[in-house]
């Protein structure tokens, strides 16, 4: 910085003549521009290619694995014995337990994640959702050794002896209200269609107490089913599950946010002046409007569920079998990133080896499907760019 | 629909929304709060006298008279107790030596008897421990039982049997109780000083020594009778010993514990700042610590000059094009690439592909992978956030391109590109799974300060030690306030540098209003 400041005043003090530059400076000038500029292009490229490498690779250290065994047993058998004799690689199990934990993940976070943008966007005064922002940002800046460690040690003594009653009361508070509603909305819509007052209300009323009625019975039978279930262990699908939904929350709201934000000001107050309520408006006109955001946003809450590995690690129980019945979320699982992470360490003594080959193949499969999701929404994004550009 | 059900479902929305928010917010009370409070135990907590004369030993941090006189305090405390089991054990020697006399007249007999008792008696020997003469008495009652032909002798032999099996179940009771009692208040005085370090010294801590005595005064047993689950059952150690001089034993160490002991408030900072002995059954997380502020700052090196770079290209240069675009694509990519990947790719190109070892430089190679999307993404935003009309005054002056990024437009972006950086440091800190392969070790020797001499060791890191002593250590139980202080460590690490981020970026926009306007 000093030495720029001496060359500005020392520019000053000489005759403007001297300002000119000579063709040939003018020239070397260029050069040397041109000269950084590719540098900087270079590092850019690299930086950037990085992950074209690290695909490369990964596909070059999983070909050997395919080249042994085949593709058959991968992908269809649920036999998992890597240091057997003869050894069993196939990932069925394992496959399907990302796939499980994943879902659970999205099943969790996204009507979650979907619905505190809504209200982070729309309902919240600016000034409160201001101050509520930093809590989505420190749910992000958890380390997920961090939230491994809660699932291990305190969700899962917790699960396996509270499982059931705990279940219980999710099932209470998320059900009771939303029965409720619904009930009231059916009986509107099956007696919208009768003109008649009086027979109307009598109809809605009888709708009422039969739909009221059956879905009380609904809520205490399933109610009651779980709370008397037993859970053998708190290392489970739905442990994980959770906790990776609680994970996925960050991503999911800061992006569906952004996503409900983009849309604009006219489009709700045009719906407004319809005389749409609010929710009416973001269902109906915001939420489609943003419909591509918020795609967007449970996408890369898949992908966080499906890379992440601690949680799963520490917490899923690492099972490498199928559930029975097979979407038993009650049992342990074992995902891809875990196998890769447990697995490693023994295989790596014998680099070469199917073993260590096939910890690869997953790799890659996890990579493609990252891969696969970051190429949608970025279709997606340019999809809404060209979309906005034409509006204008 | 009546209007009245549209105001209920645009309320239940509303609620929802709400709701969600409310179970957001108390899904990170859940998963803090009991973090940080048995994290907080690491350091603040009721340190017993074994835990001062720990430090002094071994930290030679204390007073060492101090500590004296109060080891003078403990003894006359705990000698009560010592002195009760030797009684214990001089009254089962008497025992032992009244068999001498029956079993020399055995030994006395012609017959098969007679034989077999003497080549036993041989086998007795005083300086043997206790345990094994008992032991070695009581396979000769057995053995005879078989040899019996008479029924006077059988009567007499059965009187000796039942004698030694009694003697037995004391002494074997006793050595339990001993080791219990090991436990909570360290080698009894006169002992052989154990190997074990964790052997050396009784309760650290007050709230482990109140779980200790009740190991002392109680035996755990699993009761089967109700079928399928096993139920635990608490049976109290004083029945064994009911009518022998260690009866008074249990109230007394009930009573006295605190006498024994000695415990107050203790403000252990050096959880932070001393190494681990005995893998983390004593001492603090100092080497963890030192290897994440390593791998951190290490990945901070090579990631931060090549995303600012790549940053300053993308938003200075950057002409709109398919490179351009292909380019970014990629950068997003990486940034959805799972860590765990980052680690294959670690172990498999830097470590089997270029041969570095497994080490520091490994670590924090593969860790800068891993922050370098968010890097160049935050670098970027923040020069492209710096007022055009700074960069036009700067070329009206007649600097070129280069200089006006360099010393116009990267200054004013400065703050920003450190918030992003501060950032990344703590994703950095916290990452696991990049580390596993390429530079974590869960035992190594303690990093060297000097950062030169560290790029090749393997090191303890506070991600990957939490998850190794959770699942792998075989005392977890004991050591549960380390793990819970680590893991409040790392949060707190990382949402210290988040808040610093906040804090900097807040001033940065309040800048920007305050030059806008």
């Amino acid at each position: 910085m000093s030495v720029t400041v001496l060359k500005k005043t020392s520019i000053l003090n000489t005759p403007s003549d001297n300002l000119v530059l000579s063709s040939r400076a003018n020239l070397a000038q260029n050069i040397l521009a041109w000269i950084g500029q590719s540098f900087l292009f270079l590092v850019t490229a690299t930086a950037a290619m990085i992950v074209l490498f690290i695909i490369f690779y990964i596909a070059k250290n999983a070909i050997p694995f395919f080249q042994i065994q085949g593709l058959t047993e991968f992908f269809t058998s649920a036999e998992w014995y890597p240091s057997g004799d003869p050894p069993a690689f196939g990932v069925l199990a394992i496959m399907l337990g990302s796939t499980l934990v994943t879902l659970g993940a999205i099943v969790v976070t996204v009507p979650l994640g979907v619905a505190a943008a809504v209200c982070l966007s729309d309902i919240l005064p600016f000034s409160i959702s201001q101050t509520i922002k930093p809590i989505v940002e420190i749910l992000a800046a958890i380390p997920s050794v961090a939230y491994g460690f809660f699932a291990l040690v305190i969700f899962a003594p917790l699960l396996q002896e509270e499982g059931g009653r705990l279940l219980m009361v999710g099932w209470y508070l998320l059900a009771v209200p939303f029965l409720f509603i619904i009930t009231i909305v059916i009986s509107e819509m099956l007696t919208f269609k009768i003109t008649h007052e009086s027979s109307r209300k009598t109809a809605r009323t009888a709708a009422l107490f039969v739909l009221g009625g059956s879905f009380i019975a609904l809520l205490i039978f399933v109610g009651n089913t779980l709370g008397n279930l037993t859970i053998t262990t708190g290392t489970n699908a739905l442990n994980v599950s959770i906790i990776l939904g609680i994970m996925a929350l960050p991503t999911v709201v800061s992006v569906s946010q952004d996503a409900l934000q983009a849309v604009g000001r006219e489009l709700r107050d045009a719906s407004y002046a319809l005389g749409a309520t609010r929710a009416e408006t973001l269902i109906k006109v915001i939420m489609p409007a943003a419909s591509g955001g918020i795609f967007i946003a449970v996408l890369l809450g898949i992908m966080r569920a499906l890379g992440e590995t601690m949680v799963v690690w520490m917490a899923s129980g690492n099972a490498a079998q199928i559930p029975s019945p097979w979407f038993n979320y009650l049992q342990p699982v074992r995902t891809l990133t875990a196998t890769i992470a447990g697995d490693m360490g023994e295989a790596d003594q014998v680099t070469g080896s199917s073993r260590y080959h096939v910890l690869f193949a997953m790799g890659l499969i996890l990579l493609m499907f990252c891969f696969l999701c970051n190429l949608v929404s970025e279709w997606i994004v340019s999809r809404q760019r060209k979309k906005l550009r034409g509006e204008n | 629909m009546k209007i009245t059900t549209r105001k209920m479902l645009d309320r239940s929305f509303s609620s929802f929304g709400l709701f969600s928010i409310v179970l957001m917010i108390l899904a990170l009370l859940v998963i803090l709060v009991p973090i940080f409070k048995r994290g907080s135990t690491a350091i603040v907590f009721n340190g017993t006298v074994e835990h001062r004369r720990f430090l002094l030993e071994r930290f030679e941090r204390g007073d060492e008279q101090e500590m004296a006189s109060e080891i003078t305090a403990i003894q006359a405390a705990q000698k009560p107790v010592y002195d009760m089991i030797e009684h214990f054990e001089n009254r089962q020697r008497k025992y032992l030596d009244a068999l001498n006399e029956p079993l020399t007249k055995l030994a006395k007999r012609s017959d098969s008897i007679g034989r077999l008792t003497k080549r036993r008696l041989k086998r007795l020997d005083k300086n043997k421990p206790f345990l094994t003469n008992v032991k070695t008495i009581q396979k000769l009652t057995d053995r005879l039982k078989g040899h019996v032909d008479s029924d006077n002798i059988q009567a007499e032999i059965e009187q000796l049997d039942a004698t030694i099996q009694k003697i037995e179940t004391q002494t074997k009771n006793l050595v339990e109780l001993k080791e219990a009692i090991r436990e909570l208040l360290g080698p009894a005085p006169g002992e052989t000083r154990p190997v074990l370090l964790r052997k050396q010294y009784g309760q650290t801590r007050w709230d482990r020594a109140q779980v200790k005595l009740h190991e002392v005064l109680y035996i755990e047993k699993w009761d089967y009778s109700n079928e399928g689950m096993g139920r635990k059952v608490f049976e109290p150690r004083v029945e064994h010993f009911r009518g022998t001089e260690i009866e008074p034993l249990f109230d007394y160490m009930e009573t006295n514990t605190e006498a024994m002991l000695r415990p107050q408030l203790t403000f252990y900072w050096g959880f932070l700042t001393d190494k681990s002995m005995d893998i983390h059954i004593f001492g603090g997380i100092f080497p963890e610590l030192l290897g994440t502020v390593y791998l951190t700052l290490g990945a901070i090196l090579f990631a931060v000059p090549m995303g600012v770079i790549a940053a300053i290209y993308f938003s200075e240069y950057a002409r709109p094009g398919i490179i351009i675009s292909f380019l970014r694509i990629c950068i997003s990519t990486l940034a959805g690439v799972p860590s765990i990947v980052f680690g294959m790719f670690g172990l498999a190109f830097l470590l089997n592909g270029c041969h570095l070892p497994k080490g520091v430089l490994a670590g924090s190679l593969t860790l800068a992978l891993v922050i370098l999307p968010t890097i160049i993404r935050s670098a970027e935003e923040a020069i492209r956030a710096v007022p055009r009309t700074y960069r036009e005054a700067a070329l009206s002056l007649g600097a070129s391109r280069w200089r006006t990024v360099v010393t116009v437009v990267i200054p004013a972006a400065l703050p920003g590109i450190l918030t992003g950086t501060v950032i990344s440091m703590g994703r950095a800190a916290g990452e696991t799974a990049p580390i596993i392969f390429t530079a974590a070790a869960s035992v190594a020797a303690t990093l060297s300060l000097n950062p030169l001499q560290v790029w090749d060791q393997p090191t303890q890191a506070l991600s990957w030690n939490i998850y190794n002593l959770c699942t792998e250590h075989e005392a977890a139980n004991e050591i549960q306030h380390v793990l819970f202080g680590m893991t409040a460590t790392i949060i707190l690490v990382v949402l210290f540098l988040n808040l610093f981020a906040i804090i900097l970026r807040a001033r940065i926009s309040k800048k920007l209003k305050g030059e806008t306007t």
